[in-house]
């Protein structure tokens, strides 16, 4: 149920980056919806030049809260992910270029409803409302394409023809539009077949944006390093030659070649800078033809149709067409599924803390969030500031290293970096004959998995493995690793030694917010930590970031939803072993066979594969990488290969050795 | 490197045949004046033949190793290391006269030294740049196989 006033604070973004003026508050009274954008109708009217005339509406009834694009040029966003229509849940921030809207919880009282923190706020942009009639359907109830796909398993293609929306028959799709359709699509092309038979759709038309934007809220610009192989290489499919050898041609050095010689052993692992990563996906892009290809839609939905194809039912981005001519099918022979992570979700505690307390939003961050602000205010405001950084993973490392580069600006910055435990160098994950490094309590491994789970001896085991054997291997080649880099290692014991780092152990019990005291102090949160030797221990600190990263729930996509439910496919699960014994926990990723292939969607010649991370605890680790969507396009492409349906040619060693020279030397396949 | 058992014997064999061979029977030739004379050259062969044959009893023991360390891989300068004490091995063996199917006067003086190790470095260097990418512009399966060939 929702409690009106609905809240929702409203900040203005300049260019940097950084909040302009004061936060102020959208007091939303009643049910209805209303409109934002630059348009003078506009219940809300934002300024800004990327911002368009009708830009979004909020949904608000009595039920649930809901964000609709309305077909703006710039679109809107979710918590980092581009959407077409969303629930909201308290905490969620909406962004739109040069602002971010951000439902609140509900106030205590009407009184409070326009205070933050104790702070009196500018509620001066009180809405407008729209009030919808009592007995008209909910005006989020989608038409499209409910009409035509709704409680069937099967449609006709007469059927769609006859609803009148624009339909394109292609021989591939590629539903989602990111890195995963990306090298699904450049598989394709590099085994012969044309741009012509190919449609991707997404959200963003470069490939990599949405890859990039996770970058750069954690923490990574362009010119610092991926946690990625040299040879995983999204660009290229052959994996040759790799990004060191890049680096050699593009006279950075050749450090890299004796790195890759040595590592892991003798040298720290080779990674590539994020820049040349996108830098060369843009080439290959070009090459291939993505743009061609590529449709800027939101997937709606997907159903068999009777003469064994699918259809994809999207609704193309505003710019490109208006009104009920957005609303559009695709009929495809084969369809790849790569949606990537479906929303945001974030660690339970952390959840709540947002939940009961979105007015301490500003002090706390989940580090895949923007949060830029933080450290350039910290790095602005002199004397102490303290943040506390949570988990033990890649991301804490770069964030730690973030915040020591903003010491260089405002040397009063301390960390504490809270750990559940403390972990001695005995302590490592162990399979079988082999045991984890620790190195300054954090567990050290190159990548994310183990290097073999990508095509050594664990590959070959983890595919031939039982589901119960499967959930066990992952849990024990799991769990939270960091990189060994010298850079890292010294800042923890230059900090240490400095006494402006320090590791504090224990699990984190609670988090309340610290109202701001007078001028000098202001707001921060207090981080209550249960440490093992059974104290509790109380640090306010100025800013928490936690990185303990996000879960992907498949459900939370309703484009997966909808596909789970109609055809009722089987997911994979977690396995959890106690006492030598597994048990079951609960679901995760798609269930799909060893070549990627949803079996549950099979309609007659009619193939559908999936990739990436909403295949997790399926045939193969590590899905999340590089080098596991070249993998599991490889596996698929070459599934479509053996079945001899739709007639895409087996890429043997000569030829593909033609398509890696024309690869070298730029020429599109 | 990432090598299973089954992907090191493919991969060692198909160096052997497309790379090692070939460069041997021209290294014979060359040190026969360019004339064909099995005699001198099948030395050659015979002795790439046992550093391969070494080299495959070897594997399930790199393999072992392998298991002991948490990645469970094989850093490509291993690869190079343990190539030259393969073949420091089987030099010092044929060098000591144990190696029945080799003449006596193989491998002796400073000279057999040169001879062997500049064969070694030619069969040597070509293969290990092979293994290090160029292998997957013709296979692109192989990576991901562990070093076998074929479909997935």
């Amino acid at each position: 149920m929702i409690t009106f006033p609905v809240r929702f604070r409203v900040r203005q973004i300049g260019i940097d980056g950084n909040t302009v003026g004061s936060s102020r508050i959208l007091l939303c009274e009643e049910p209805g919806a209303f409109l934002i954008g630059k348009s003078q109708e506009a219940d809300v009217p934002l300024t800004g030049d990327a911002v368009s005339r009708r830009h979004l509406s909020l949904v608000l009834s009595a039920e649930d809260v809901r964000v609709q694009d309305e077909g703006s040029t710039n679109g809107t966003y979710v918590n980092g992910t581009r959407v077409d229509e969303q629930v909201l849940a308290v905490g969620d921030q909406i962004s739109i270029p040069g602002w971010i809207l951000e439902l609140l919880a509900a106030a205590e009282s009407p009184a409070s409803a326009t205070r933050i923190a104790g702070v009196e706020v500018d509620a001066s942009l009180v809405s407008r409302l729209v009030i919808t009639d009592d007995d008209a359907p909910p005006p989020t109830r989608r038409t499209f394409p409910d009409a035509e796909f709704e409680g069937k398993e099967t449609v006709s293609i007469e059927a769609l023809r006859a609803s009148g929306h624009p339909i394109e028959e292609v021989r591939f799709c590629a539903v989602g539009g990111g890195l995963g359709s990306f090298v699904w699509v450049d598989h394709l092309r590099c085994y012969g077949v044309p741009a012509s038979d190919i449609k991707a759709i997404g959200t963003e038309e470069v490939c990599y944006q949405t890859y990039k934007r996770y970058c750069k809220n954690s923490q990574i610009p362009d010119h610092e390093r991926l946690r990625s192989n040299a040879l995983s290489r999204p660009d290229n499919i052959w994996g040759f030659p790799g990004y060191a050898m890049r680096e050699v041609g593009k006279g950075i050095g050749v450090k890299g070649i004796f790195q890759v010689f040595g590592e892991p052993t003798l040298s720290e692992s080779y990674t590539p800078r994020a820049g040349d990563v996108f830098d060369s996906l843009d080439i290959e892009a070009k090459r291939i033809g993505w743009p061609e290809m590529f449709l800027k839609a939101q997937v709606l939905g997907l159903r068999k149709t009777s003469d064994g194809r699918y259809a994809v039912a999207y609704k193309l981005w505003g710019g490109e067409a208006s009104g009920q001519a957005r609303n559009r099918f695709i009929i495809a022979d084969a369809v790849h599924l790569s949606t990537g992570y479906p929303a945001t979700r974030f660690v339970d505690d952390f959840q709540t803390f947002i939940t009961n307390h979105p007015d301490a939003r500003a002090q706390v961050a989940n580090a895949y969030e923007p949060h830029d602000q933080m450290y350039v205010e910290a790095e602005r405001r002199g004397g102490p500031v303290q943040f506390v950084v949570r988990g033990r993973g890649i991301v804490a490392s770069r964030i730690i290293q973030r915040l020591s580069e903003a010491r260089a600006k405002n040397p009063e910055i301390r960390i504490l970096h809270s750990m559940r435990s403390a972990i001695g160098p005995r302590d490592g994950a162990v399979f079988r004959k082999a045991r984890r490094l620790v190195r300054n309590n954090v567990e050290i491994q190159p990548f994310n998995w183990p290097k073999s789970c990508w095509g050594g001896d664990l590959r070959v085991e983890y595919e031939n493995a039982n589901d119960e054997d499967r959930g066990i291997m992952l849990s024990q080649l799991g769990g939270t690793t960091t990189a060994e880099r010298s850079d890292w290692i010294a800042i923890a014991e230059r900090g240490a030694e400095e006494g402006w780092y320090r590791p504090i152990y224990g699990n984190i019990s609670d988090l309340a917010p610290l109202p701001p005291q007078g001028e000098k102090q202001p707001a921060g949160v207090q981080v209550s930590i249960d440490t093992q030797e059974g104290n509790r221990e109380e640090l306010n600190a100025d800013y928490l970031v936690d990185c303990t990263g996000l879960i992907a729930d498949i459900r939370r996509s309703p484009f997966l939803a909808d596909l789970l439910d109609t055809y009722h496919l089987p997911r994979n699960h977690a396995y959890r072993l106690k006492d030598g014994k597994a048990s079951q926990g609960g679901p995760t990723g798609l269930r799909c066979t060893n070549d990627f292939e949803i079996e549950g969607l099979r309609n007659g010649n009619g193939r559908v594969y999936a990739a990436g991370t909403i295949t997790t605890g399926g045939p193969y680790l590590a899905v999340d990488s590089f080098l596991g969507l070249q993998y599991s396009a490889l596996r698929s492409v070459d599934h479509l290969v053996t079945e001899r349906i739709h007639k895409v040619r087996n890429l043997g060693p000569l030829r593909s050795l033609g398509g890696w020279a024309k690869w070298m030397t730029g020429a599109r396949p | 490197m990432i090598p299973t058992l089954a992907g090191r014997i493919q991969t060692r064999l198909f160096l052997f045949l497309f790379i090692g061979i070939p460069i041997t029977l021209l290294y014979g030739l060359y040190w026969t004046g360019w004339q064909w004379d099995w005699r001198t050259i099948q030395i050659f062969v015979w002795f790439l033949c046992t550093i391969t044959g070494l080299g495959l009893l070897l594997d399930p023991v790199y393999i072992f190793l392998q298991t002991t360390r948490w990645d469970r891989d094989w850093p490509f300068a291993y690869q190079f290391f343990f190539s030259w004490v393969e073949f420091g091995i089987v030099f010092f063996v044929a060098r000591a006269g144990l190696i029945p199917y080799l003449p006596e006067f193989a491998f002796q003086g400073g000279q057999g030294l040169w001879i062997a190790t500049l064969h070694f470095t030619l069969v040597f260097v070509p293969s290990f740049l092979f293994l290090l990418g160029p292998l997957q512009a013709l296979f692109i399966r192989w990576r991901f196989k562990g070093g076998q060939f074929g479909k997935m």
